[in-house]
């Protein structure tokens, strides 16, 4: 198998000796966990009781930015990271405590764990090789610390144990909220995805154009204006005062950060034989006491002032889909403004700032980060059209292209805002990088959103093409303007047309979740799928309200407030509504594809063709179709999603349809009706791991069909233009998300044709119009080699879902998920 | 209602012919080349295929065929197999390990998957490409296609390896708008022994749209190691061209993917070999050599 398989078509390397010492450091690094945050934090929250909830939370950050120890690594030129070390997680017990003591203690953090799955393979293997060598204890089974930190956390992790968001809500919900053991059933069954309390945030771009343009000194001026100058009249006028009072301790604390980066950096001048890196020390020193106090002068500088709104904003929050935003246009006027800075320079920063977003790791629960397999979906979206509609495509844009072709870290992920007038030269450019095999730049369909966003949000037109950006992996949201702490999880499809085909009860547990029913013809039978999806729907969307009000109260962010508009103008935070939209919180669903395929199934094997009884078929499922091989030959042949089949794709957009309605029926905590959507990252390995045999002939256990409308692996007999043809079937402009996923033989985009067809099919697609595509082109048989061998793949990086991983630190599960995909080829 | 058989219709196909194609591949043909990739084209009728891989030897199919064709191994009489209509042994095997090629489908049927694409063919510059087997070989459910294809405005290209009745060729030419047309052996004993036919007829349909149609002329070449790839062969093919005004060529590397095809339909593989680099260069050279352009496949 290892003998025969077709390369990548393109591939780079990084374009200089720095950013490949970087990329080197990255890679032979270990993966650590920094408790030094959580320390600091631990020790002002300790000494800030009886603060005000948003003054204590700013100070305690503060208190923390002005004490981190400045590292600077060898080669860097921008400064500044979340943990001391190369790759390096932030531990936030402050978000959930309980997890990390049920791990010290040896329980199980919460009934997902045991489907979760981790990579053993690169950095990780690494990381539990050196934990023998040297003694270190592994944390979240992949994490080194020293037995000392660990006793130290331990303390941490019992002090925060009451207090933190996780436990707050906890209290709150399961005590208060009559359907709570309908979520903990939900969790026990694999209905829902983990409890996301550990990591809740992120989904968010911050004002990097204000941030840049105005500079933290000017923002803290207006600060203090407007507490002189205002005069509270009610206690909730008066929450305006704390809140900027807040935002003013938070904004100093970045400062001090910043300075601090300044003296390590003289510091290390000091000691420095090298002239040449010591005049880059020395110009660091200089950079971070202008930024972000005071607008960047240079390209150089805008991207530090960046990187340190970027880092802080981080920092602050548990966060995953955090992210960069626009960035070709945010730093363009610095590059077009700047006639020192050259277009190699400028790929060479940001391969540079690209090693520096890979760094940043997460360290959750088990279960999440499973789900995430160490990505945390930070996605820069480039291209699209701007305030009037024009192509805004630049040469910047092409410069982080290239930077992505040449050093092909997993982070962040890109993507490009589709329009048909984007220049022939960008395009070309991106689709060369889909061909490194990365699996990025994903296409999005600009319109698409924008039409989305106008019915949420109500926001004038040009605003919303200026600030669209992607917020994690498919998920579009505005740039400096939404309100970011998103979504509960996942519902697993899956699960409930299990519970549909076994009257109610859960064939793995054995549970009864709902009362029984047992369908009496087919409109019955989807009735009742539909009946369960909008009870399991209802209960997630209100259990999470209960979190969102817990997470006021623990762990509302201030500093990511201050660069949302308009949060200072209205003197809220986020998590009061300050943001302009707040109609970006999601509910998140996966697996429709095989419940669409199944009801498909089982309408021609009981009520058309009458090869069975309804009852005949459960016996079949629960027997996983052992000893019903006939029976099952019929499932496989009845008409499959992805096939422009409208017997079954009908179904499809029926549930589509009905799901989009039902989750806006229900307001989000913030008082605005929730938006749907559907994403997939790592769910359908759990996902297919808890559910049973379905009637659309998959076995227990199996994964589901991945993404959002891609068909399940196997199933798609008519090439990938029928897919399309499916897939544009559903009106995307009612969701905020959705994900494509198609797999290429490395010769069906060969060559500059290759390219160009694949743009059209791109175009053809979102003509259509489609929403979202991402491709993976690379040979099957070359990934079997590199399960087989994967030293000699150790920076071999594949597409998951919307974000891509090194393929050495996936777990076997989800390397098979990514090769079992259908690949199209000639 | 025109009816033929069809192995094959693939999507999203950008090897033959220009921008997103939809290929069509009729069964039957005149030719065995012994090279040949496609061995379930060559056959007019459907044919049973089983993949040994896949196969658990559970000998259902024994039981399940009506006509006594299989027995214990499973081993296949294939003068025995009726190649029912319902396929008893195919949808009787759970692993899939059994299939027909060849589908009988009438013109429309084809092209409405062939219509389905359309965008694609506008935003590329696309269309259908009718291939084999030889198209000619099912004369008037060809004809059917292009015209249903042609009144849609779709790009028509057509595949073939020339060894057709020229006056199939005529008529069918308004209905082209690309004849992809296969040279593979200039010297007639040769193409006899290889192909199973001289190359009279090849050579004398290419001397036809040669005149008729020069610009919708492609002229591509399969070269296989130790039987198109010689000197000789590449100046004769070379001279052909000239002689017929035809200026360039496509190359088409011989590769081996198609070999499990002839286990599957229980038949000997014929042929095997192994095409270096530098002998698909030295065969590119010759053409150069010789003043005809190499159009390199995208």
């Amino acid at each position: 198998m290892s003998c025969c398989f077709t390369p990548r078509e393109v591939s780079g390397s990084p374009s200089t000796g720095r950013t490949a010492n970087l990329k080197r450091q990255y890679l032979d690094a270990p993966l650590m966990v920094d408790i030094e945050y959580i320390r600091l934090l631990t020790q002002s929250h300790r000494r800030t009781d009886g603060m005000e909830t948003l003054e204590r939370r700013a100070e305690d950050h503060a208190y923390a930015l002005e004490r981190m120890t400045p590292v600077i690594h060898e080669h860097e030129t921008i400064v500044g990271h979340k943990t001391r070390y190369v790759r390096g997680a932030v531990l936030y017990a402050n978000y959930a405590a309980g997890p990390f003591l049920r791990e010290m203690r040896k329980q199980e953090q919460d009934a997902q764990q045991k489907h979760a799955e981790q990579g053993t393979g690169g950095g990780i293997a690494e990381t539990l090789a050196r934990a023998k060598d040297q003694g270190l204890t592994i944390l979240s089974g992949k994490f080194l610390l020293s037995p000392a930190d660990l006793e130290e956390f331990r303390g941490l992790c019992e002090y925060w144990e009451d207090k933190c968001l996780m436990e707050v809500a906890d209290r709150l919900w399961m005590k208060e909220f009559p359907e709570a053991h309908r979520i903990q059933t939900g969790w026990t069954i694999g209905l829902y995805t983990a409890p996301h309390d550990p990591c809740p945030e992120g989904r968010l771009v911050l004002d990097y154009e204000t941030a840049l343009q105005r500079g933290y000194l000017d923002i803290l001026r207006e600060l203090d204006e407007r507490i002189l100058s205002f005069r509270p009249g009610s206690i909730e006028s008066a929450s305006a005062l704390h809140f900027w009072r807040a935002a003013r301790r938070s904004l100093q604390g970045a400062l001090a950060f910043a300075e601090r980066y300044a003296q390590e950096a003289e510091r290390v001048a000091r000691g420095c034989d090298d002239l040449v890196r010591r005049d880059e020390l020395l110009r660091i020193a200089e950079t971070c006491r202008r930024v972000p106090a005071h607008p960047p002068r240079t390209f150089r500088e805008a991207v530090q002032a960046y990187w340190f709104t970027y880092l802080l904003g981080h920092l602050e929050g548990s966060h995953l889909g955090y992210s960069p935003g626009r960035l070709d246009q945010v730093l363009f006027p610095y590059y077009q403004g700047d006639s020192t800075i050259s277009f190699d320079a400028a790929v060479e920063l940001f391969e540079e700032l690209f090693v520096k977003m890979t760094r940043i790791e997460y360290c959750a629960s088990m279960s999440w980060q499973g789900l995430g397999h160490g990505n945390l979906f930070q996605n820069c979206i480039l291209g699209g059209v701007d305030e009037h509609g024009q192509p805004a495509d630049n040469e910047l844009s092409i410069a982080i292209l290239q930077a992505q072709i040449n050093m092909q870290m997993t982070q962040p992920t890109l993507s490009v805002w589709y329009d048909d007038s984007l220049s022939e030269r960008f395009l070309s450019k991106a689709a060369e990088c889909v061909k490194t095999g990365v699996g990025y730049p994903a296409f999005f369909n600009q319109k698409t959103y924008v039409e989305h966003e106008r019915a949420v949000s109500g926001l004038p037109l040009e605003t919303i093409r200026k600030h669209a950006a992607m917020g994690g992996c498919t998920e579009p949201t505005l740039q400096g303007m939404a309100y970011g702490v998103v979504q509960a999880g996942f519902v697993n499809h899956g699960k409930l047309l299990d519970l549909t085909f076994h009257d109610g009860l859960d064939p793995v547990t054995g549970t009864q979740v709902f009362p029984p029913r047992s369908p009496v013809s087919y409109d019955d039978l989807e009735a009742s799928y539909v009946d369960k999806m909008h009870s399991a729907v209802r209960v997630w969307q209100q259990y999470w309200n209960y979190v969102m009000a817990a997470h006021r109260q623990t762990v509302p962010l201030v500093f990511c407030s201050v660069f949302v508009r308009d949060c200072i103008g209205r003197g809220k935070c986020m998590d009061d509504g300050g943001a302009l939209v707040n109609g970006t919180p999601t509910t998140l669903s996966s697996g429709m594809v095989n419940v669409a395929n199944s009801l498909r199934a089982a309408r021609k094997l009981c009520f058309e063709d009458r090869a069975c009884t309804f009852d005949e078929l459960r016996q079949a499922l629960a027997d996983d179709w052992k000893g019903h091989e006939a029976l099952r030959k019929k499932a496989l042949q009845a008409p499959k999603w992805g096939n422009d089949d409208d017997s079954v794709d009908g179904i499809f957009l029926r549930l589509f349809d009905d799901y989009v309605g039902w989750v806006q029926g229900q307001d989000n905590y913030l008082g605005k009706p929730y938006d749907p959507s559907m994403l997939a990252i790592s769910t359908p390995v759990p996902f297919g791991k808890v559910c049973g045999a379905f009637p659309d002939g998959r076995l227990a256990t199996q994964p589901l069909a991945d993404g959002v409308t891609s068909p399940f692996p196997g199933t798609d007999e008519l090439g990938p233009t029928a897919v399309i043809r499916s897939s544009s079937k559903v009106d995307h402009t009612r969701i905020r998300g959705g994900l494509l996923n198609l797999k290429f033989h490395p010769s069906a985009l060969q060559g500059e044709t290759g390219s160009k067809n694949l743009l059209t099919l791109v175009k053809t697609y979102f003509d259509r119009p489609g929403f979202h595509v991402q491709f993976n082109v690379v040979d099957s048989n070359m990934l079997r080699d590199a399960q087989a061998n994967p030293d000699r793949y150790r920076d071999l990086v594949v597409r998951v879902a919307g974000f891509s991983a090194y393929w050495v630190e996936m777990s076997k599960a989800l390397q098979d998920q990514v090769i079992w995909r259908t690949e199209h080829s000639l | 209602m025109t009816t033929g058989l069809v192995f094959d219709i693939q999507h999203y196909a950008v090897h033959d012919g220009p921008g997103i194609r939809t290929l069509v591949f009729l069964k039957g043909c005149p030719l065995r080349c012994v090279w040949c990739c496609n061995p379930e084209s060559q056959e007019p009728g459907p044919e049973l295929r089983h993949a040994s891989a896949r196969c658990r030897t559970c000998h259902r199919c024994v039981e399940l065929c009506p006509h006594r064709a299989v027995s214990q191994g499973p081993l296949f009489e294939r003068s025995l197999c009726a190649r029912c209509d319902d396929r008893p042994c195919v949808d009787g095997c759970f692993e899939s390990a059994l299939a027909v090629s060849g589908r009988r489908m009438t013109a429309a049927q084809v092209i409405d998957r062939v219509a389905a694409d359309l965008d694609f063919y506008r935003n590329s510059g696309g269309g259908v490409t009718v291939s084999g087997g030889e198209p000619f070989s099912q004369r008037s459910f060809l004809l059917a296609i292009l015209e249903g294809c042609h009144d849609l405005g779709i790009h028509t290209a057509v595949e073939t390896c020339g060894h057709a009745p020229s006056p199939r060729l005529i008529e069918a030419e308004p209905l082209i708008d690309l004849f992809l047309f296969d040279l593979k052996l200039a010297d007639p004993s040769a193409h006899a022994r290889l192909t199973g036919q001289d190359n009279s007829l090849v050579i004398g349909n290419l001397r036809l749209l040669a005149r008729r149609c020069p610009r919708k002329l492609a002229v591509r070449m399969p070269v296989i190691p130790g039987c198109t790839d010689s000197d000789e062969n590449v100046a004769g093919i070379a001279r052909l061209l000239r002689e017929t005004g035809i200026h360039s060529i496509e190359l088409q590397p011989y590769h081996s993917l198609g070999g499990f095809k002839y286990t599957e339909l229980g038949k000997p593989i014929p042929f095997e070999g192994n095409l270096d680099a530098p002998a698909l260069a030295r065969v590119r050279e010759g053409f150069l050599r010789a003043g005809i352009t190499v159009v390199s496949r995208p």
